[in-house]
Formats: C-alpha cells, structure tokens, sequence
C-alpha cells in the first residue's frame, strides 16, 4: 500500500526516507517539487500529484511534508489519515513533530516506522502498544540507560497484543485508581461586517486519560446527550448501548485516547463568546489608513475569556502600522504583513482596543478588501454547547476510582470579516 | 568533534567496532552502532564495515540486534556474499526464545532485497507460520508476500495459499488482516484472494476486533462478496451498521462504498446511506486535517452528482475560510455552485460575490465562473452581480466575466440584452487570450446590439500584427465577417484590411488558412457566406452537456474511495496499466468525456451546424410520441432500412440521449447502461411532417450496432437525409468515447 515515505522540510530538503517494498529513487520527488514551484505558497502544493509511475499523497505539518509513494489504487482517506497518526506519533515521542526533533532521534524514527508498516501495510499504530515494543526517550531515562546499559526497547512482547480486545493490554495495575475526561469545544466560525453570525457551529471532543487496573467496564452518561450532533465513537465503545440508552459504555484503553468527537451545529444552539467592534478604512489617493478595533465579551455563562490573541493579515500595500492598544501588546511584521495582537483576559469593565493609523505603500491603488481578522481564544471550565457529564459508573472490578471532568472551550477557525 | 570527511568517519567507526574494550562494553558498543546509523540514514557509504557489523549481531541487547538488522536491510544488496553470513545470524535467531527476536529476525530476513535469498528464508517463514506468538505469525504472514515478490513470477506455491486461507481463522486480528493482505498480493494475477460466504461471515463476525486499519481494508475485501439472499443482504448492512460511525473517516468511507455497492438494487438504501453519512463527511470537510479535508469535499462533489440537494441545508459549512489553502477553496466553491437552491441563492451569491475579489487570481476566476455555472438557474442575479465586478477593471476579473457572459448568452439567450449592455468598456482591460476570444467572439454574434461594436473589433484589427495569440486571430476573423453581414457598411473596410494581412502577411498557418477560406467564400456570394456563417444565436439544449442531468449512484460507486475524485482516472489508468481492467478503461472514458464537455461545446457547435441548417432536410423538436402511440406505429410499419455501424464499449444512456436531442431526434426507450441486450427506440419528425422511428440494438461481441429505421411516408431522400443525421451522431458518440 504504502511504498515509501520522504520527510521533507520547507526548503525542499529530503532528511528522511524509508522504503518498505523495493527502494524507490528520491527523484520521485521532484515532482513534488514541481507542484510546490506551481504553487504560489508552499501551503498550497495538492495532497495527491501524480507522476508517471507513483501516486504521491502528501500532508503538511508543523512546517514538514509527509511523502507518501504509492503504486497500486488505494483509499486516499486511509493514507491520510495514516500518514497523520504518523506524525501524531513523532510529536507523542518527541514532544514535537519537527525536524530537528526527527533528526535528533533518527534511530528511534526508524524503529518506529519499522514496527508501524511492514511490506507498506499499517500494524501497531495505538500509542500505548507501541510505547511497550519502543520506550519514548527521555532525559532521565537516557541518563538511567547509559549508567545500567539496559535498553530502550521493551524485550518482552506487549501484553496487550495478545489480550482479546485489541486496545487494552490484560493485568494492568495502578495504586491511585483514576478516571479523567476532558471535555473540549472548539468554536468554529465566520462572523460578518456587521456582526452577525454567517456561519457556526462547535467540534467538541472528550479526551480521556484512564488509570484503572484490571478490566473496568465504564459507562458515561450525559444530562443532556440529544445535544450531540454527529458523534464518532473510538472502538471500544457499544453501539447499540448508545443507541437505545444514549449512555457510552466501553472496557477503556490504558492510558491516554480521544472517547468520542462530536458536532454541534445547529446555529441557535452555538453561542459565541466575544464581539468585535471594528473600523478598518484606507482612504482613495492617500498613503494612510485607520484602524480601530475593540472586544467585547457576549453570551460567555459568566465565565472569564482569556488567551486572546488577535492575527490579521494586512493588505500587500502595507508598510508599517502605528498603533496603540490599551491592553496586552501587539506587534506587526512588515515582510509577511501579519499583525498579531496579544491581548490575554478580557475585563468588561475596561474593553480592550487597539487603534492607529496605518501606512501604505504611496502611489498603489487602495485595497479592494478590508482584511479578516483571525481570533483565538479560551474559556475554562465551561463547554460552550452546555453539555454536561451526568455519571460515570464502574462494573467489573471492586475498587472505587478517583473519577473527574474538565471543561474547556477554545476558538477553532473563528473569523471576523472587517 | 572535528570536522572528519566521511572515509574518515567510516575508518573510525570501523575501528571502534573492532576494539575488543567497545565490544565488552554494551552501552559503547551500541552507541557506536548507533552513530553508523546516523551516519547511514545520512547518505554517507558505510557498506565497508558490512563484516563487523554482522559480528555485532550476535549480541543479547535487542536494540542493538534491531539496529544491525536495519544496517543488513540496506546494504545487503550491495554485498550480496557477506550477507550469506548474515543470513546465518538471523536464522539462529529465528529460533530465540524471545518471540520479539524471533519476529525481528524474520522481518529482517524477508526485507534482504537481495537474489537467491528466498531458498533461506522459505524454511524460516513456514516455521513463523505456526509459531505460537502472534506477533511472529504477523511477520511470517506477510513475510509469504515478500517472499513472493523476491520469487518474481514463479509459479504460486499452492500449498502456502492453502495455510494462508486457513490462517484467516487464526485467533489475532491482525494475522488474519495481514493474511488478506499476503494472499491478495500473490494471487494478483488470479484477481486477488477470494471471499466466498464463509469467509465472508468469518470477517464480519471479526469486524468488532479490527484495528481502524484493519476495518478499513476488510470492508474493502468483503466488496467482492455477493450476498445471496436479500436476508443476508440486510443482515451484513446490519452487521456493519456501526462501521458507518467510526471515528476513523477511511472506516466510513470504506463502510459507505460497500454499502452503496452491496444495496445497488436498492437505490432508497442507497439514499438513507448518504442521508447517515451525511454528518460524518461534513465533520471531515471541517477537519483540523486539510488534506481530509480535501479529500472529503471530492467525494461531496461526487455524491451531489446524484442527489443535487443532499447538502444544501448545510451550505453554510462550505463558506472558505481566510486561512485554508486554495486547494480546498476551489473545491468548496465548486460545491457551493451545486448546491443552490431558492432558499439558499441569495447567501450564497454574496459569499461567492466576495471571493470575486480575492488576492489569488484563481479562486476569484473559479468563483466568478461558478456564478456563472449559477445564473443557469438564476440569471437574472447573477448577470447583475457579475456586471457589477466590470467596474472593478480588474483583468482577471473582467477576462472571466466576459468567458462567463459568452456561455451564458449561448445557455440563456434571455440574459442577451443585459449582457450587451454591460460589455462597452470590457475591451481595456482584457489581455489574456481566453477573454479575447470570448469578447470577440460576443461581439461578432451580437454585434448588432452593440453599438460601438465595428470600432472596438477596428482597435483589434488595427493591432492585430502585435497579437501572439492565433486563437484571436481565428476568433476576430470569424466575428468580423459576422459582423460584416450585419452592419457592412461599418465593417467592410477594416475587414478587407484583416483578410489581406491574414493572407499575406501572417505566419501561422492555421489562421492564414481560415483567411483564405473566407476570402473564397465572399467571392461565392452574400447569400451563401450567411446561409453557413449565421447560425442560431444560442442553443439552451447545449447545456444538457454541460449541465450533468442527475446521475445514478451506480455511476460513481466504483470510484468511491479511490483516487479517482481526487485525480481524473484517466491519468490513473495508464500509470497502473497491469490492473486495468476493461470496464475500469471504459468508465475512464465515460469520465473523460463529462470532464472535457466544455471543450465539446465548442466542438459540436460547429459540427452540428450544418446538420440543422441545411436546409433542405430539418428535423423539428416537437415530434414526440408517447410510448404506447410509438409501440402501435412501430408494428404497423415495415423496416425502411437497416444498417450496422461499429460501436465499442457500454452505452451510456445520458450521452447518447443528450446527444439526440440535439439534433431533435427523441428517445423513446433506453435500456439501462450494462444491461444485454442493450436497446434503444427514437422517434424523430422532418418539417413535412414524416415520422421516422428508429430501433438501436447493440451487438457488444462484434463491437457493432444493429440500426433498424421505419418511416410513416414513404420518401428515399427524407431516409437518406435522416439515416445521415443519425450515424452522424452515433459517430459522434463514438469519436467521443475512444
């Protein structure tokens, strides 16, 4: 399925490659490369170019490309979202998925990619399988090997690969029996000039990270379940429970895993938390703009709004900006005309705003379009769609765990037309 | 550490790995092993130290086993004898009690690219098979495949195939799946493993224990499982109902492809099925992940090709946002012109409005010309916005307009008035040659509504020796005889001026050509040059090409979930040449011809212009029979003529409908594409009022077709002229398709 795989940073070097069939030559990316030329941004280079002999199904992230070559007819949704668990588990081992990250543990990538393909085919991609087969490096441990000599690779096999439910390894034990789920929405949408909501709508999902010994059987119910959507369940999960009863029941995993992904989207339901008050203009024959902006908080429960960040892209013709915000700092970068806003908590006593005028290039036609600004933000200890964790029960072993919820709401792509 | 060219540091790796003190010490001695794989991974030759390499196999430390077999793996093909002793290594391996040793050495073994291995590794591999850790027999499993491959094209060792057939029952879900997989590899050339019932229900059953991947593949392989019964049917769409809401998108989109193909005799199962998909495919069109992101909205596109209202209600969702990459921007536009609908129109033209604008000149042309694939159904708006965007004096802006306007006055004529309005002015702020074209070629047709039409063609003709296009040249050579016939007063002189430099002066040959044709025509007379250049103005049934009538979901369900709808198949067919099979060559066709159908516009255009103006023979549209009046006349009728014409391939109802009703010939009946035999009755009436009815029996086995016409009066020359029309078009469809 999968013939080999290129890692390739944004300035077009090859630093990694791993063939699983016959060794295909690097020149296969060129290709690749002539789409990115194609492009005008690295970016925007096609998940799948074809080239006479291969298919080539790309993903971009964190600022590295994931060649795929591919030679017979394949589901290009499995690719991909393969070569994202692949990623996914680079920045599980290392912390992040970059290149020096890579390069720094070179050998532990090859062992990885070893035991997650073999003859191009995926077979152990749970990060808690293959945590036991290859142990993550750390500082300590690394500090531990080189004093005791012992490996970094588990030399029985895992357990849990020969357990009957293929995500959960048998005999586990813990002393401190706990059960967390963190309930997190993302709030994506388009907000227009005048403030109205153009589009709407939440992604949530509930991360859990169980520690429970033996074989627990779980069962999770909402106050208010109808809420949800479109839900996609991880594998543990009974269908049919969910289906008559609304209640996910499930033998957990070890460890940490994404329970279930949900949307919420019809638009009355998705509340949105800030406003912005905006006055973007560039006058016609002058070589000076205004720029005035302000956030407020809206429909936020009571609840505090922080970590904003505020990214607008500016118009080419821009050349600098003079502006002065009453909270929080702001900076604005002339070469890629990005200005970002780093305002933190909003207080509805005092708005935070951010005007001042803005400097285009003299002489070039005045921008046919005001710029979008791009909101971050965050909420704790609420989930916006106002789903609520009802119980959680345990059967099958004796025990009583320590079980807790968290909440949290963050912007998605939250964007604001000016 | 100093700088050390790479001889250097091979020569002292090499002598590390020698030193008696390194070896003693484990932690050395691997990190010395390490740094040669560094400096592998590198690109540096470190083939030279092959020999010490494979001593430092023979070691306890399972890291540093894992490390030399990946260093064998690499360079075993370059050194073909000293891997023999390597080989040696790894088959004592093959028999550590450690099943994690007994797996790596195995997969180390069949991952030697080199020849003559396979007589080692065979003996290893059959012992893998009923090794008792499942993790070996994963290893073994796919280590047949490989094994395989390194044989070539040797015979299929029969008794392998049996062992892996029965693996599939092996109590490890991933063994069975890999076993799939090993057999699906080596029995290519017999079409791939087969599913029969049992096996069949044995997977299903297993389904529940699958990895995501596993589920994936498996759904793929249990297409090729026929169910029996109508009860089996159901219970396996049962059975699998849950697959539809996974949470791995390749789980669902797998599920969805075996349900439309198993439930094809069932199109409202068909339809519930997108209907539950429905959530799943737009939570993956909003996905963190732009390339699922992408992928899902191909397949969007491909499901609205059948049910045109499926997503309308969630338009919403597919506005671009700022930061997406123009990949997915282009798509959504494209699924935002499919899914307008009364309620929707007016949102989505502003949204599609405000991309007009945009700094990438490509998604403002694409949503320039989606408004424009909109104003079919919604002219009158749209001709309004896009006459707004000519103020702007954008080129690329206006350049897609004016291309816009051109197929919308030849769609809807009654839009004609508006557009000819709007175009004074265009002429200034056009430079590419797809917009000239259009401008030209709108001003020759309409150029009697438009006053200052004769002085803009002039500003042409006066700057045509400048023009790099031979395109425009043709364009303004046609448009200005056109206009010529309408307003020759104006036109006479500055088309003198174009024919003589077309004909003395020009290079090209083509257009050199064309104006000497012209000239050759004028001479033949007034009345001549506008019986063959006037012809009608617009032709809405056209748009039937264009405008994909609704398609059955059989139509694309062999393409779902593949490459297809992200990439044309036809690309696809010549890359993967040994697995074409030919119905795959012939849909790619299929394909090929609704995607290139703007082309063929233009195309039949001309090539179905004499066929309606000739004038002495017409066919007129308003010949149409029931069924039943059909069916009386057609037996009360003898057979006037018969006829066989090649054809190849499928027939493929819509194109050959679409293609008769453009020269006003009626089907009556059409048999289903595949069905044999395969049948059409059409109906077709001239101006003197005799019925032609006509029967279409395809003959797949000799690549022909069986033409019977009967005729309600008896005239030879009608006949003749009819018989000609029909084979016409029935060459058509077939030039179309090869």
């Amino acid at each position: 399925m999968i013939h080999s795989l290129f890692l390739i940073n944004c300035s077009g070097d090859i630093f990694l490659e791993k063939h699983w069939k016959s060794v295909v030559s690097q020149s296969v990316c060129d290709y690749f490369f002539e789409a990115q030329e194609k492009a005008a941004d690295v970016e925007n280079v096609p998940p799948v170019i074809s080239t006479p002999h291969h298919y080539l199904i790309s993903i971009y992230r964190d600022k590295l490309f994931f060649v795929s070559v591919i030679q017979t007819e394949v589901p290009p949704l499995f690719v991909i979202e393969f070569l994202h668990r692949v990623a996914d588990t680079f920045q599980d081992y290392f912390g992040e998925c970059s290149e020096a990250a890579i390069k720094d543990n070179v050998v532990i990538v090859y062992e990885l990619l070893e035991e997650m393909l073999d003859n191009g085919f995926p077979l152990a991609t749970e990060s808690n399988i293959l945590k036991e087969l290859i142990k993550p490096p750390t500082i300590l441990r690394s500090v531990v090997n080189s004093i005791t000599g012992s490996s970094n690779v588990g030399d029985t096999l895992p357990t849990g690969q020969l357990s009957n439910i293929p995500w959960r390894r048998a005999g586990v034990k813990y002393t401190n029996n706990e059960a967390y789920f963190d309930v997190i929405e993302e709030i994506d949408a388009i907000i227009d000039k005048s403030g109205s909501t153009v589009f709407a709508e939440i992604q949530g999902v509930i991360d859990a990270c169980i520690k429970l010994s033996g074989m627990p059987d779980l069962s999770l119910s909402f106050m208010n379940p109808r809420l949800l959507d479109d839900v996609s369940f991880h594998p543990c999960i009974r269908f049919k429970r969910w289906e008559s009863e609304r209640v996910l029941s499930f033998i957990p995993p070890d460890g940490n895993f994404r329970l279930i992904s949900y949307r919420v989207s019809s638009q009355n339901l998705v509340a949105i938390p800030v406003y912005v008050k905006h006055n973007i203009s560039f006058k016609e024959n002058s070589s000076c703009g205004r720029f005035d902006i302000t956030i407020g908080p809206k429909q936020n429960m009571g609840k505090t709004v922080e970590g904003i960040t505020v990214t607008v892209h500016m118009p080419k013709v821009v050349l600098n900006m003079n502006l002065t915000p009453t909270q929080g700092s702001y900076t604005f970068d002339p070469v890629t005309k990005v200005l970002t806003w780093d305002i933190g908590k909003i207080t509805p006593q005092k708005l935070p705003s951010l005007k001042g005028l803005v400097n285009l290039q003299s002489g070039a036609p005045k921008p046919e379009e005001n710029p979008s600004l791009n909101i971050q933000f965050k909420i704790q200890q609420l989930a916006i769609s106002g789903l609520k964790v009802n119980r959680l029960d345990m059967y099958g072993e004796k025990y009583k765990p320590f079980k807790g919820v968290k909440y949290i709401t963050k912007a998605g792509k939250f964007q604001v037309r000016t | 550490m100093p700088y050390l060219g790479s001889e250097d540091v091979v020569k002292e790796l090499k002598k590390a790995l020698c030193n008696p003190h390194i070896q003693a010490d484990r932690p050395r001695y691997r990190n010395v092993i390490q740094r040669v794989i560094r400096h592998m991974t590198q690109g540096v030759d470190m083939s030279s130290i092959f020999m010490e390499m494979v001593k430092a196999s023979a070691t306890v430390d399972i890291v540093q086993k894992k490390l030399v077999y990946l260093y064998m793996c690499t360079y075993a093909p370059l050194k073909p004898d000293l891997a023999l002793l390597a080989i040696n290594t790894l088959c004592k391996d093959c028999s550590d009690p450690n099943p994690m040793v007994r797996g790596l050495a195995l997969r180390s073994m069949c991952g030697l690219r080199m020849p003559g291995v396979q007589e080692y590794i065979q003996q290893p591999i059959l012992n893998g098979l009923r090794d008792k850790a499942s993790y070996v027999r994963r290893v073994a499993v796919l280590g047949c495949a490989k094994m395989y491959n390194l044989h070539g094209d040797s015979e299929v060792d029969g008794a392998l195939v049996n062992e892996l057939y029965s693996l599939l029952r092996d109590q490890d879900p991933i063994v069975v799946v890999n076993c799939l997989r090993a057999l699906e590899e080596i029995l290519k050339h017999e079409g791939g493993v087969v599913i029969n019932k049992p096996i069949a229900h044995h997977l299903l059953n297993r389904m529940p224990d699958l990895d995501q991947w596993g589920q994936a593949e498996v759904l793929g392989f249990l297409l090729r499982y026929q169910p029996r019964s109508e009860e089996e049917l159901f219970a396996i769409l049962n059975l699998l109902d849950s697959s539809l809401q996974s949470s791995s998108p390749a789980v669902v989109m797998a599920a969805t492809k075996l349900f439309l193909v198993l439930a094809k005799e069932f199109p409202h199962v068909q339809t519930d099925v997108l209907v539950r998909v429905k959530g799943p495919l737009l939570t993956a069109c909003s996905s963190e992940s732009r390339e699922l992101c992408f992928a899902a909205l191909c397949h969007v596109r491909r499901i609205l090709r059948s049910l045109p209202g499926h997503f309308s209600s969630h338009y919403k969702k597919f506005f671009c946002s700022y930061s997406e990459p123009h990949y997915i921007k282009l798509q959504k536009v494209e699924v935002l012109c499919e899914l307008v609908n009364d309620e929707n129109v007016q949102q989505v033209l502003e949204e599609l409005r405000d991309y007009c604008t945009d700094v990438s000149a490509d998604l403002a042309q694409a949503a320039i010309f989606a408004i424009g694939g909109i104003a079919r159904t919604y002219t009158d708006q749209c001709v309004q916005i896009l006459t707004e965007l000519l103020v702007l004096r954008q080129e690329h802006i206006t350049s897609a307009v004016v291309q816009t306007f051109r197929n919308l006055v030849w769609l809807c004529p009654q839009c004609t008035e508006a557009v000819c309005r709007a175009l004074p002015g265009c002429e200034e702020n056009i430079q590419d040659s797809e917009g000239k074209q259009a401008l030209i070629w709108l001003l020759g047709v309409h150029g009697e509504t438009i006053p200052n039409a004769p002085y803009v063609l002039e500003d042409f003709v006066e700057s045509v020796k400048a023009e790099t296009f031979p395109a425009v040249k043709m364009e303004l050579l046609t448009a200005l005889l056109r206009l010529f016939l309408s307003r020759p007063a104006e036109c006479q002189d500055m088309l003198g001026r174009l024919l003589y430099y077309c004909i003395e002066e020009e290079k090209d040959m083509a257009v050199r050509d064309r104006g000497l044709f012209y000239y050759r025509l004028l001479l033949t007379g007034i009345d001549e040059v506008k019986r063959i250049l006037c012809s009608p103005k617009s032709d809405p049934s056209l748009g039937l090409l264009e405008d994909q009538a609704e398609r059955p979901v059989s139509s694309w369900v062999s393409e779902f979930n593949t490459l297809v709808p992200m990439y044309s198949k036809a690309c696809w067919a010549a890359i993967s040449s040994l697995q074409v099979s030919e119905s795959r060559g012939l849909e790619a066709m299929g394909t090929g011809v609704l995607s290139t159908s703007g082309s063929l516009v233009s195309e039949n255009k001309e090539e179905l212009q004499p066929l309606s103006d000739s004038g002495s023979f017409l066919l007129v549209p308003n010949g149409q029979l029931t069924a039943e009046q059909f069916e009386k006349t057609w037996l009360s009728l003898e057979v006037a003529h018969q006829e066989v014409l090649p054809w190849q391939g499928v027939a493929h109802p819509d194109t050959i409908q679409t293609a008769l009703q453009m020269v006003n010939i009626q089907p009556i009946a059409l048999s289903k594409a595949g069905v044999q035999p395969w049948k059409a009755y059409l109906s077709a009436q001239d101006g003197a009022g005799c019925l032609f009815l006509t029967e279409l029996l395809l003959d797949p086995e000799h690549s022909q077709v069986h033409l019977s016409v009967k005729q309600s009066q008896d005239k030879t020359e009608a006949l003749n002229s009819f018989i000609s029309v029909l084979k016409t078009v029935i060459g058509t469809i077939v030039d179309i398709k090869s």
